[in-house]
């Protein structure tokens, strides 16, 4: 009976509308005087109109948008679901819904990464009081020293920093013998090397720092060893950038006059910059940090160490080294105890590195029993297939769009980067999601996947990322698409909204670098996973670290074909898992042995060699694919 | 004994594009079931057709051997297409080269003149090439488009960057869009999938894939036209267009076919092996695929059809 009219009731203002059997939410809400967003346009993409029905039936389509639990507790989407009797429903309030919205299916947000591993760091630091020397007992100062640390710390072998024996004396006799020393564990426990000796007692914090020198970031994790935890995070952009965007720009760069030397700096200075910066942050000297564990793909690790990188570069790509001998960090010239080891986590070929053994490491890829995929989406894109018993790897250069370079107002995910972007299919105009709620200053690589994913379900671009020029005046957004500097693009925000007074836009040119960029990566996954025999649907887990700031739109990653199309729940977002793999291994020397072995047990698989890249890359740079029938679920909602 | 032959049955099918119609001699290219003149998997319902091209303005750096052939008729399209259609060409392709802007740069009033002149003079089926700048393309494309309205010309080229707007005249004047991607099966789809998205029906498509000449890449070419047609044949709806190729064009500018001096002796008679040149380059890519081919000589208009009968025999 289509005219049965049903009263509608809305919480918690208790405004009611009568309206016929079959009315949307939406509208019914609309009727009492309620407006609810529907950034999307009504068309149950987004999930921004969620209401929470207490009373009463509705009608409603099943949408992957809710979890099954979220669906038992009456959640709705407003615009989808349907009166069908005398219903009450809540409203809850914007920030309310934005919060269940992150955690439904769509939306992977970062996983802390746990670290199971015993707690074993091999920075030791004890407090000491060495009985003074007198004529009867007037061994060196260097043989008490290892005497006590014999008896009192079952140490029977230390050696000593030579840069230690200077200063020793005199720091042991104007201490009056009382002092903290700090040793490094080498070899087996009985081993150890003196790092730092300082007057009195010590205590507190045993500070070391996780490293993850990215080709466009560098971030630093402070890490307390004496309590075995991460204590805050710094990061800054890779002065290296002004060298070139990506690695091989790099290391051509490295290959001209003084460019090692140069670029060998900026690397130093950005990471002594921010071992400056978290000294200051948490009150204590740079020269406190006692332990480095780097992680970084091949090229920054030679670059790190002053390496020449153009073998790197040139065919057959051979690294100097894929594992590194630790060195005290005097001897690379950074801003920490000089005695402090510095470690690099162990590479497996020139386009896999460190970052990536840290990244199965953290992850806990080395002990899945599922076919796993793991993806680091950054400006170098590494992709591992595997399990606990075998693993290949290999790399691809997708670009630095997904971190904000090559695309015009691209940036970090950092305070007022645009991360989410729903476009309405009725107005064509966006709503947008900004990291910090401030007004919008640029995008960030999740907001360019939403962003590239609602133009094209919206038809702002072709399949080929080509703005339609063609779409009627009569959408209220059609202004925002217009001629630009760079070809045609599309305004995310006037200059009277945005943060930094002039437009933020999307052009074709940053479109071109997006498909560009997701299409390499896909490249690289279809041709790996053939090569192995393996279909894409048979992957059980999914892992994704990388450049992405809190979370990662799956379902829009999967629409612009970054991703294969496989079911939500495969996927996990587990954020930068370089940083974190070397936070494992500073945390447990188990750790530090596992990711050895996992580097030498991963095999590299050269894309370049593989004669069906090139093409797979040209099939890949469409959107979502030139072979749709690999993305059914996109299929379906571009018909 | 018998020797049993395999059969190979594909799911797929070329589509078949009509051209022509409503007064007009009409032609259908495609719709083949099987690899090209493979007739034991499949079907070839349809000869290959052969197409020859007519320029709007006498052609300024043409080899003296197709000036001789032609004469004077290379002044006058309309004479030109005439004499064309009696040597035996399917189809005239028209080419609105004087559109261009370092050939003439002429307008819409005038492409329409040459269009009308050129369709009063043939009942041949057309095709309406423009001078491969995309704004001009778009302006003398769009005019012959209404002109010849109703007589499902093909119009050409579309790539990616003015696919929209011949797309859109086609679907409004019911004519046949041609889309043009260098030599790569992904672009060749892609671009497909595009003009379908903007609403042209799928036989209303023929993809040039780009021809490579005899010596100039002929096997890249041959076998990314192979590889378009076994994924129609496998059931790939977005490589089911029929396939044109410009042979005539890409043999004769190539060195073998143009040099008269300076070459070893051994390479013979500069006419032979200029003919030969087109006429292998067209039977090449017969052989694999193309369901027209665009020719320039009298004599290779001849030779083509005569190896087509041989070959659909």
């Amino acid at each position: 009976m289509p005219d049965e009219l049903h009263t509608v009731e809305i919480l918690p203002s208790q405004k009611k509308a009568t309206v016929p059997r079959g009315s949307l939410l939406l509208d019914a809400a609309a009727k009492a005087g309620m407006v609810i967003d529907t950034p999307c346009g009504g068309q149950g993409r987004c999930g921004r109109c969620l209401v929470k029905v207490t009373q009463g039936q509705v009608i409603d389509p099943e949408s992957p948008r809710l979890t099954p639990q979220q669906r038992a507790d009456g959640w709705v989407l407003s615009c989808t679901a349907r009166v069908g009797g005398d219903v009450s429903f809540v409203i809850p309030a914007q920030r309310e819904r934005e919060l269940i919205v992150v955690e439904t299916a769509t939306t992977r947000t970062a996983v802390p990464v746990q670290c199971d591993w015993p707690f074993y760091p091999t920075v030791r630091q004890f407090y000491a009081e060495l009985p003074p020397p007198s004529l009867d007992s007037n061994a060196a100062d260097l043989d008490r020293l290892q005497a006590y640390v014999a008896e009192k710390q079952g140490l029977t072998k230390l050696t000593v920093s030579p840069t230690l024996l200077p200063r020793l004396a005199a720091t042991l006799r104007e201490a009056n013998w009382k002092v903290t020393l700090t040793v490094i564990l080498e070899g087996g426990d009985q081993q150890a090397r003196l790092i730092d000796i300082s007057p009195g007692r010590k205590t507190g914090a045993i500070y070391a720092a996780a490293v993850d020198i990215g080709t466009t970031n560098v971030v630093i994790e402070l890490v307390d060893l004496h309590q075995g935890k991460a204590l805050g995070r710094v990061s800054s952009l890779n002065t290296q950038r002004s060298c070139g965007e990506d690695v091989i720009s790099r290391i051509i760069y490295s290959e001209r006059g003084n460019g090692l030397e140069t670029l060998h700096r900026l690397v130093l200075e950005t990471i002594n910059g921010l071992l400056q910066e978290v000294a200051a942050q948490y009150k204590f000297e740079t020269r406190d940090i006692h332990q480095m564990a780097v992680a970084g793909n091949t090229t920054m690790i030679h670059f790190f160490w002053g390496l020449p990188a153009t073998y790197l570069r040139k065919e057959p790509y051979t690294p100097t080294a894929t594992f590194f001998p630790e060195v005290p960090a005097s001897h690379l010239g950074i801003n920490m105890n000089p005695n402090g080891p510095v470690y690099c986590l162990p590479a497996v070929a020139a386009y896999v590195g460190g970052d990536i053994t840290a990244g199965v490491l953290s992850s806990c890829l080395f002990k899945s029993n599922k076919l796993t995929l793991f993806l680091d989406m950054g400006t170098n894109g590494e992709i591992v297939l595997g399990n606990s018993e075998w693993m290949t790897t290999c790399a691809c250069s997708a670009g630095p769009a997904f971190e904000g370079g090559g695309v015009r107002d691209g940036m970090r995910a950092i305070d007022g980067a645009i991360e989410e972007i729903r476009i309405n299919s009725k107005t064509l105009e966006p709503t947008l999601g900004v990291i910090g709620g401030v007004p919008p200053q640029g995008i960030c690589g999740s907001g360019m996947i939403t962003g590239l994913a609602e133009m094209l379900i919206t038809g702002v671009i072709s399949r080929s990322g080509r703005m339609n020029l063609a779409l009627p005046d009569t959408y209220p957004g059609r202004a925002r698409i217009r001629p630009g500097e760079h070809g045609t693009e599309y305004v995310l925000a006037w200059a009277s909204e945005s943060g930094t007074g002039h437009d933020i836009v999307l052009t074709e040119v940053d479109i071109d670098n997006l498909i560009r960029t997701k299409a390499a990566i896909y490249a690289g996954i279809a041709v790996m996973a053939r090569n192995l025999g393996i279909p894409l649907n048979s992957i059980e887990e999914v892992l994704i670290g990388g450049a992405f700031g809190k979370h990662i739109n799956i379902e829009a990653a999967i629409q612009i074909g970054l991703l294969p199309d496989l079911p939500w729940d495969k996927y996990r977002f587990l954020g930068n898992t370089s940083v974190w793999g070397a936070y494992n291994v500073l945390f447990s020397k188990y750790a530090r042995q596992q990711v050895e072995e996992s580097a030498r047990k991963m095999t590299y698989f050269e894309l370049i060699a593989d004669a069906s890249f090139m093409d797979e890359l040209t099939a890949a740079s469409f959107l979502p694919h030139t072979n749709d029938a690999l993305f059914p679920s996109v299929k379906a909602i571009l018909k | 004994m018998p020797v049993e032959v395999p059969v190979e049955k594909w799911a797929g099918k070329v589509n078949e594009v009509t051209l022509g119609g409503n007064g007009r001699k009409s032609i259908v290219i495609g719709g083949e079931t099987t690899l090209p003149f493979l007739k034991i998997d499949g079907a070839m319902p349809h000869r290959p057709a052969i197409a020859v091209e007519v320029d709007d303005v006498m052609p300024a750096d043409w080899s003296p051997h197709l000036i001789a052939a032609w004469g004077d008729a290379l002044k006058d399209p309309a004479v030109w297409a005439k004499k064309a259609a009696e040597y035996g060409a399917d189809i005239i392709v028209l080419t609105l080269d004087s559109a261009h802007p370092e050939r003439g740069n002429t307008g819409a009033a005038e492409a329409k003149k040459t269009v009308e002149k050129v369709l009063a003079a043939v009942d041949l089926p057309v095709i309406i090439i423009g001078p491969d700048v995309a704004e001009k393309d778009n302006e003398v494309l769009i005019a012959a488009s209404s002109v010849g309205r109703g007589q499902r010309l093909a119009l050409g080229n579309c790539v990616d960057k003015n696919y929209r707007s011949v797309a859109a005249a086609c679907i409004a004047d019911g004519h046949v869009a041609i889309a043009k991607t260098p030599i790569d099966i992904n672009l060749a789809k892609q671009l497909n999938i595009l003009i379908c998205d903007i609403g042209l029906a799928p036989d209303a498509i023929l993809m040039d894939p780009t021809t490579g000449g005899l010596g100039y890449g002929i096997e890249y070419t041959y076998s990314v036209m192979e590889r378009l047609r076994l994924a129609a044949l496998i059931g790939d709806k977005m490589t089911s267009m029929p396939m044109i190729c410009d042979v005539g064009e890409e043999s004769w500018r190539q060195k073998e076919a143009r040099a008269t001096s300076g070459v070893p002796a051994t390479w013979g008679d500069h006419q032979e092996r200029a003919l030969a040149w087109e006429g292998i380059t067209g039977v090449s890519l017969l052989n694999s695929g193309a369901d027209i081919v665009v020719l320039q000589h009298p004599r290779t208009i001849a030779l083509i059809k005569d190896a087509i009968s041989k070959l659909m025999a």
